[in-house]
């Protein structure tokens, strides 16, 4: 009670730390009575200030994103299917089933060669042009522009455009015939062509992000460093080798991560330019085969412990890849 | 020998952009042009222009763009303003926070960020049938804010690092609550922060296919984006008017982004430098 009435009197704010000890005995002791009731008005506080800012984001992350992923790892367990009830525990059986299942397979495949050809081809590509456009000038930041236009449009806009350009009688098979090839290539149509032609999208459509970052990384070098290096009698190609590279460490740990996920995510491109064929999914990717599974074929549970292996893979490439690409930065 | 090189450059780089760009270009021309000279002359200049094409889009009996455009514009607006106002919140509170829980909960939303959306789709969809939302604007805005609420905390725990703690302090000794500390003086000097999640979940949300796609389903109508998507199954050989709907679709969401370009860019290599 008195506690209390003295809480009301006093700021329960406390004295900045040291008054209470210089000043004479009678203060200390009452310092250090006071700590008891002051803690549990700070954890009160705490916990309004924790209800106000931080649960409603925490609370919908928790229920949209980790609780999904808890009951994907679950439902993997399980043989569930909407039209086949009831939904019985089956173990590790969907798991094993994985294992020799030719069609995960492929997916599996696939996705490794989108994600191995985009992630080079849009660093090498980025790279390139970034030098290319690392001048001053109304020309360079135009094309600068130009080259990002795409990362805003969206997949399906840009799948749609390229599926206008690649299908069999589109613009450039109908060009090449104009200049005389009797025969030109089934872009799409060929299951042994497609998937390199899914590829050559997705990377046509984050080419630019990574000449953004590349331009910013090439930005930052400072001027001298190139100057020292001339002065020492490096030229062009042992500048870039020996200055420019290393200091490009971060940017090609962004664009190479980026990429990774970006790859492993690639979805829409599928859908739009092939649906997954020619043929039994020749271009179907994991992010692809899951979905088909669950929403066309219905096989939840055997969906849902494929999307469990793809999420374990993500986690393990973009930590490995995370690990590699830093100690490269740290080191240089 | 210098000279040439210096020439060379420009000549170089307008090439590779004239070749870079040349879909899009595609695209421009033959918006304006009829079907018989998109097919007998697909690369040549819409003379003289037509807009037929557009037109016809615009007045489909079925309504397919402006049903697209209401729900895009419904579903993007509201997601962004809620992840930006919600994640501002969580990223300076988990910024400020010295606590072992703090870190925890950090690491777990960064985890969130390179989750496949299609991993947790099937999930997501029970979720929000048990809360009675599926295949509802709101169910989509709901999966939106959880998925992007990493991202978001990620950018302003970032920023909330260059705000000096005294002035927060300052405005409580001066006897602002919590609340009015944050909204009136931390998340005005967020503005940065705030402008580059506004922007990069307004160009994501707008363009995303998968999530309205399963989500919204037939019954609710589509986002424009899908829209699209059924518009090629449908008339696969007019192309005039499929690249009309995607010009039209695209538009808003390109005026958005040049309108904000400094600070996309700004945002998106803020990182890269800093590494």
């Amino acid at each position: 009670m008195e506690i209390k009435t003295r809480r009301r009197v006093r700021p329960p704010a406390a004295a900045p730390p040291g008054t209470g000890a210089a000043a004479g005995g009678q203060r200390d002791v009452r310092a250090k009575r006071r700590p008891a009731p002051s803690r549990r008005a700070r954890s009160r506080a705490g916990l309004r200030r924790f209800a106000l800012f931080a649960a409603p984001g925490l609370l919908v992350y928790a229920a949209l994103v980790l609780v999904p992923i808890g009951i994907a790892v679950g439902y993997g367990l399980t043989d569930k299917n909407p039209f086949d009830p009831p939904t019985e525990f089956v173990g590790l059986e969907n798991f094993t089933d994985l294992s020799s299942d030719d069609e995960f397979r492929t997916a599996l495949k696939n996705t490794v060669v989108i994600t191995a050809i985009v992630t080079l081809a849009t660093n090498a590509g980025g790279l390139a042009i970034a030098l290319l456009l690392d001048r001053r000038g109304w020309l360079y930041n135009a094309l600068r522009s130009v080259f990002f236009v795409p990362v805003v449009l969206s997949a399906v806009v840009v799948s749609v455009i390229w599926q206008t350009i690649l299908v069999d009688d589109g613009l450039l098979n109908s060009m090449l015939r104009q200049v005389g090839v009797a025969d030109p290539p089934g872009w799409l149509s060929d299951p042994g062509l497609a998937l390199y032609t899914v590829s050559w999208v997705i990377a046509w459509q984050g080419l630019g992000f990574c000449v953004v970052i590349y331009l910013a990384g090439l930005q930052g070098i400072p001027q001298e460093l190139h100057e020292a290096a001339a002065i020492d009698g490096c030229g062009p190609l042992m500048r870039f080798r020996h200055v420019t590279w290393p200091m490009l460490a971060p940017a090609v740990t962004i664009n190479t991560v980026m990429s990774l996920i970006g790859g492993f995510k690639a979805y829409d491109q599928v859908q739009v330019l092939t649906n997954g064929g020619p043929g039994p999914g020749t271009t179907s990717t994991l992010a692809f085969h899951v979905v088909q599974t669950a929403f066309s074929g219905n096989h939840i549970g055997y969906a849902s412990a494929m999307a469990a292996v793809m999420l374990a893979m993500v986690a393990a490439i973009s930590v490995v890849a995370l690990r590699l690409l830093q100690k490269r930065e740290v080191s240089s | 020998m210098r000279r040439i090189r210096t020439r060379l450059r420009p000549f170089l780089a307008l090439l590779t952009g004239a070749l870079f760009f040349l879909p899009i270009y595609l695209v421009l021309v033959n918006v304006f042009k009829d079907g018989s000279a998109i097919v007998s002359n697909p690369m040549g200049l819409p003379l003289p222009p037509t807009l037929d094409n557009i037109e016809g889009v615009l007045t489909r009996s079925d309504r397919l763009f402006w049903y697209g455009l209401v729900n895009s514009v419904e579903v993007t607006a509201i997601s962004i303003l809620l992840i930006t106002a919600v994640s501002a919140m969580l990223g300076h509170y988990l910024a400020r926070s010295t606590g072992a829980l703090g870190k925890v909960a950090m690491v777990a939303l960064l985890c969130g960020l390179m989750v496949p959306p299609a991993v947790i789709l099937t999930p997501i969809t029970d979720v929000l049938r048990s809360l009675g939302l599926m295949s509802s604007v709101p169910g989509l805005v709901l999966a939106y804010v959880g998925y992007y609420v990493p991202f978001g905390v990620l950018v302003f725990a970032g920023f909330v690092k260059t705000i000096p703690r005294e002035l927060e302090e300052a405005a409580e000794l001066d006897g602002a609550g919590p609340f009015r500390v944050f909204w009136q003086v931390v998340f005005p000097l967020m503005r940065p922060a705030s402008a580059s999640v506004l922007i990069f979940l307004g160009v994501w949300i707008w363009n995303d296919f998968l999530n309205p796609l399963i989500i919204l389903g037939p019954a609710t109508g589509t986002t424009v984006t899908v829209g699209i998507y059924r518009a090629i199954g449908e008339h696969q050989a007019d192309y005039g008017s499929v690249f009309a709907l995607m010009l039209l679709s695209t538009l808003p969401i390109l005026v958005f982004y040049l309108a904000f370009q400094k600070h996309f860019v700004k945002g998106l290599t803020g990182g890269a430098t800093k590494g």
